[in-house]
């Protein structure tokens, strides 16, 4: 059962976020990685390919997209990148909110935002490139 | 796992129970129902989310939403949520805008 590392493609629509989040906890599960950890790794890696398919692909007037999502373990190191060939977005260079921002009222927040601050909190490394026509968003969870 | 709300409406509250992930793809289904509520002007929303293991920005968004609409005086309860959901709630802050209960009414 335990593998090195794996892939799969999955089109870019909503509807396949469960389906990435269980490809992820499966091989994740299957290297005795903790629960906590997958959870961080699945809403980082959801937060992002959601960002690619609500914007990504719709902005570069894509409506087949897919998203490539790999995963490996290697090193005490558990990687995952999503590659797609959307719209060049780069979430680091996307501001972030604020600790004031955090700690704003609700009443007083923009209700956008939260997802590429969750994505880059939530793992130990986040990484993105583009290569080759392709973004490449790429996670790293440090395993014990 | 999917995605289910089940609605009550109570003299005093109206009470949400959902359950399975609450992601881009569901969050939409959960902001209908939560619009509906939040027009009635409950004195409080209630959010049994015991059995929700995956709630995504798509679902927090809805949660300030919720609380946006619902103003100061009516409150937003979580009864039971799971420790990942906690954790999402701490490490953006909303944790102060909710009421996390073991129960409801107690």
């Amino acid at each position: 059962m335990k593998a090195e590392s794996k892939f799969q493609i999955f089109d870019a629509v909503p509807d396949s976020l469960e389906p990435i989040r269980d490809f992820i906890a499966a091989f994740a599960t299957a290297n005795n990685i903790e629960r906590k950890k997958i959870f961080k790794l699945s809403l980082a890696v959801d937060e992002i390919a959601t960002n690619i398919m609500n914007y990504g692909y719709p902005l570069a007037g894509i409506d087949d997209g897919t998203i490539q999502v790999s995963i490996g373990y290697q090193d005490k190191q558990l990687k995952v990148v999503l590659e797609d060939h959307a719209m060049p977005f780069n979430p680091i260079e996307k501001g972030m909110p604020t600790p004031e921002d955090l700690m704003k009222p609700v009443e007083d927040r923009p209700i956008g935002g939260l997802g590429i601050f969750l994505a880059r909190q939530s793992v130990d490394l986040f990484d993105y490139e583009y290569r080759e026509g392709k973004n490449r968003n790429i996670f790293v969870v440090a395993i014990d | 796992m999917g995605f289910s709300v089940k609605k009550e409406i109570f003299e005093k509250y109206t009470a949400l129970t959902i359950g399975g992930s609450l992601d881009s793809s569901t969050a939409p289904q959960f902001g209908e129902e939560v619009k509906q509520v939040v027009t009635q002007n409950p004195q409080a929303l209630v959010l049994y989310v015991e059995e929700l293991s995956f709630m995504s920005s798509a679902g927090l968004r809805m949660l300030i939403f919720a609380k946006q609409k619902l103003g100061t005086t009516a409150s937003l309860i979580l009864v039971r949520p799971q420790e990942q959901l906690l954790e999402t709630l701490r490490m953006t802050g909303l944790i102060f805008s909710v009421n996390i209960v073991d129960q409801y009414p107690e």
